[in-house]
């Protein structure tokens, strides 16, 4: 079965993942939350399998190279990476309301390789500077680190959520979501394996680029927006272990965060998209 | 007064410095500069963007040096900044850190236990004095700084794990410091030059490109082959150049040289960086003698050299040979010495149709675009040789080993600081005549989980130990 049909049926079970999840948390019926489980693992398996036989595919058609070359396929790994973290977290929390917020994001970033016109999804071969051992240690530390930073995005919009929550308003939306403490340490948790995943995808990108171009570092817009996102996570870290900064700040620095890393991804390309408009 | 004043000030400096406030407010600095470099072109990109500028916003953005921002004074002064905060910082911070690494709890303190439940303790049936000795072996075993104390026959024990994570967060901001330092180093002591090498030719100068100023190798490069391969759509799917180091005039070294798989010769590394081609030195050429009795000879000329037309009304020669000209594609420039009257010059286009099409008339009409313009003859060009050139890009940066340095301690920092904690048992002994109660406590500066899971870990041990030995 072709790799594309397989992801667009996983773009469509992380919908309907996040559907039951939100179903789950508004009714407040374990049944669906539970259910929820079982489309996003489900889902999880296919994207797995489509991810193994593009790689495959691309073997066949004799430009073999690991699944992470275009934004089409950085989009579709994405949804992997967050998934992956998601599931482990929602095993260890054993709390499900998280999902609500996740597989949304998942979803969005499917949806968006499958259906931007903008975006191909044919197996393209490697140009030579994409030829590289480092292509997979780069691309999979960058997307672990997004992945971290947005379900602490996720995180955050949870903890804003909850602090709406009081005991007059009894609503059931809200009871169900962990507590602020719980959200708040969880949060902190993604921010630190996002921040280390960062840097050493910063890291190995520059011993790339010192392979590859010659310098380590030479400040092109994503180089520099990696930094920024760097900085501004470097100081979520430093307001909360030195200046004891917890709950509602911490929560929107996390989002100003991913709003950079989100940037970082895509609001580059949109910069250079600029230029080459007002080069004409 | 004034000397109450001069120890004042340098305090109030100091405080200034070391405040993690500045910290953050650098860092966010920094980052929002940073921004402003991503948003204006910087450097080559620069020129391009300076032309749609209105005058007064172009001397604003020039004076702010933000066409080469990330080199600007300013720009470097901030980081300088935060590198001398990072290091007050530290300097501030370590006597506590050294305290809290060094200080040795009493082995008999009683208030870890207070939260205790049944789980955190068991009975064994040896005596206290006995009981001790077996505790002693599995701590020591698991544990540093193990010390007890006995009062009577109760013993009490204190070990400790992971007291170095303190120093995670100086190896972060050590590796912090050590990565600008190869920065400077390689700004101060390095370069960046290229250089364009015809196939089979050789070079011994490449161009610094800040300066634009010629560099003596000190050796020579030679480039005996380069070959590029195309994929299906177009797209280059390899390209290579076979390199040979000379050194007064004898070849040393032999390299394939590829995009990802640099070549250092003489401290200096070489990489692939574009390629090109350019006109090579022959051209094919067919020459038409419009008469009653039409001649038409094809001919392969060399470049400079004189040839006599077919008829004998003179002399043609090929000065110049360009792979593209004004985008229209391979162009020679032919050079004509007639018997009588005077020389000419004009271009000679391969493709003159796409030549008719496209130049505006003006410049059509002009003798110097007519293959026609010396009659009776029509010139054509029907090859022209192509060379490759291969653009290296040669680089010396004596600061890399330092970055990687950094970079390698700055994930281990990372980690020891995040990942690790400082973990601190209790081990007590209350004598029971010929039983003893053996019980468990802990305390941690963080990961309270991991905690748990130690003391559960170390509950186990003894438990095993004593039932290994009944």
């Amino acid at each position: 079965m072709d790799n594309s049909l397989i992801l667009s049926y996983t773009t469509f079970i992380y919908f309907l993942a996040f559907m039951v999840y939100l179903l789950g948390m508004v009714m407040n019926r374990a049944v669906l939350s539970r259910l929820g489980t079982y489309l996003s693992l489900l889902g999880f398996t296919a994207q797995t399998l489509a991810i193994i036989l593009r790689w495959v595919e691309s073997y066949e058609m004799g430009i073999g190279h690991a699944p992470f070359s275009n934004l089409y396929e950085s989009l579709i790994f994405f949804a992997w990476t967050l998934m992956f973290l998601y599931l482990i977290l929602e095993w260890r929390t054993k709390n499900r309301t998280i999902g609500a917020f996740v597989t949304p994001l998942a979803f969005l970033a499917m949806a968006y390789a499958s259906f931007s016109p903008n975006i191909s999804s044919h197996i393209q071969p490697l140009i030579p500077a994409l030829k590289s051992n480092w292509l997979i240690s780069h691309v999979i530390t960058c997307f672990f680190g997004y992945a971290a930073f947005a379900l602490s995005f996720g995180i955050s919009i949870m903890y804003l959520l909850k602090r709406l929550d009081t005991a007059e308003k009894n609503s059931l939306f809200l009871r169900l979501i962990p507590s602020t403490a719980v959200l708040d340490d969880l949060n902190y948790q993604m921010v630190v394996i996002g921040f280390l995943m960062l840097t050493l995808g910063i890291i190995t990108g520059s011993v790339w680029a010192h392979s590859a171009w010659g310098t380590y570092w030479s400040w092109d817009p994503k180089e520099t927006w990696s930094l920024i996102t760097w900085l501004v996570y470097a100081s979520v870290i430093h307001t909360r272990l030195v200046k004891g900064w917890k709950g509602k700040k911490i929560a929107i620095l996390s989002i100003v965060g991913f709003l950079c890393v989100l940037f970082t991804y895509f609001g580059v390309n949109y910069l250079a998209g600029l230029h080459s408009y007002a080069k004409k | 007064m004034k000397n109450a004043q001069s120890k004042n000030n340098p305090n109030a400096f100091w405080r200034f410095l070391s405040s993690v406030k500045l910290t953050i407010v650098l860092l966010i600095l920094l980052a929002i500069v940073s921004i402003v470099g991503t948003v204006i072109p910087q450097e080559q990109g620069a020129v391009e963007f300076a032309k749609n500028l209105s005058p007064a916003m172009f001397r604003l953005l020039s004076t702010l040096q933000l066409f080469d921002m990330y080199n600007a004074p300013w720009f470097r002064l901030l980081i300088a900044f935060l590198a001398l905060n990072l290091v007050v910082c530290s300097i501030n911070r370590f006597p506590s850190t050294w305290k809290r690494f060094s200080v040795k709890p009493a082995p008999n303190r009683s208030k870890p236990f207070e939260k205790n439940t049944l789980e955190d303790c068991f009975e064994v049936t040896v005596n206290g004095d006995e009981a001790s000795k077996r505790v002693e072996k599995i701590l020591k075993s698991g544990y540093r700084n193990v010390r007890r104390k006995t009062s009577g026959a109760d013993h009490f024990f204190y070990g400790d794990k992971g007291s170095l994570s303190y120093f995670g967060v100086y190896v972060v901001h050590l590796s912090v410091l050590l990565i600008l330092v190869g920065g400077l180093v390689g700004s101060f002591f390095g370069f960046e030059a290229y250089v364009n090498i015809l196939e089979g030719e050789k070079a011994d100068q490449v161009i610094i490109r800040k300066t634009m100023r010629p560099l003596n190798l000190g050796f020579e490069v030679r480039c005996d082959k380069f070959s590029v391969d195309f994929y299906k759509t177009g797209a280059p799917k390899e390209f290579k150049s076979l390199l040979t180091f000379l050194v007064n005039g004898k070849a040393v070294q032999k390299n394939d040289l590829l995009v990802n798989h640099p070549v250092e010769f003489g401290g200096i590394t070489f990489y692939q960086a574009t390629y090109g081609s350019v006109a090579g030195k022959e051209a094919h050429l067919r020459i038409d003698r419009k008469s009653n009795k039409p001649v038409s000879s094809e001919k392969t000329v060399k470049g400079n050299i004189s040839y006599p037309l077919p008829d004998s009304e003179g002399t043609f020669k090929v000065v110049d040979m360009r792979n593209d000209i004004m985008h229209l594609g391979p162009a020679v420039l032919i050079s004509i010495k007639p018997k009588t009257g005077n020389p000419l010059e004009f271009w000679v286009f391969k493709d003159h149709d796409a030549v008719k099409k496209r130049l505006p008339p003006p410049m059509l009409a002009s003798p110097k675009f007519n293959p026609e313009a010396f009659p009776p003859y029509r010139f054509s060009l029907t090859g022209l040789k192509t060379l490759y050139y291969t653009g290296l890009q040669a680089n010396r940066d004596p600061g890399v080993p330092i970055v990687w340095v950094g970079c390698f301690l700055m994930v281990s920092g990372l980690f020891v600081t995040f990942f690790m904690s400082h973990k601190r048992v209790w081990v007590r002994i209350l004598d029971q005549g010929a039983r003893a109660k053996i019980e468990v406590a802990g305390t941690t500066n963080k990961n309270p989980v991991g905690l748990q899971k130690e003391l559960r870990h170390l509950m186990i041990n003894l438990q095993t130990e004593f039932h290994k030995k009944g």
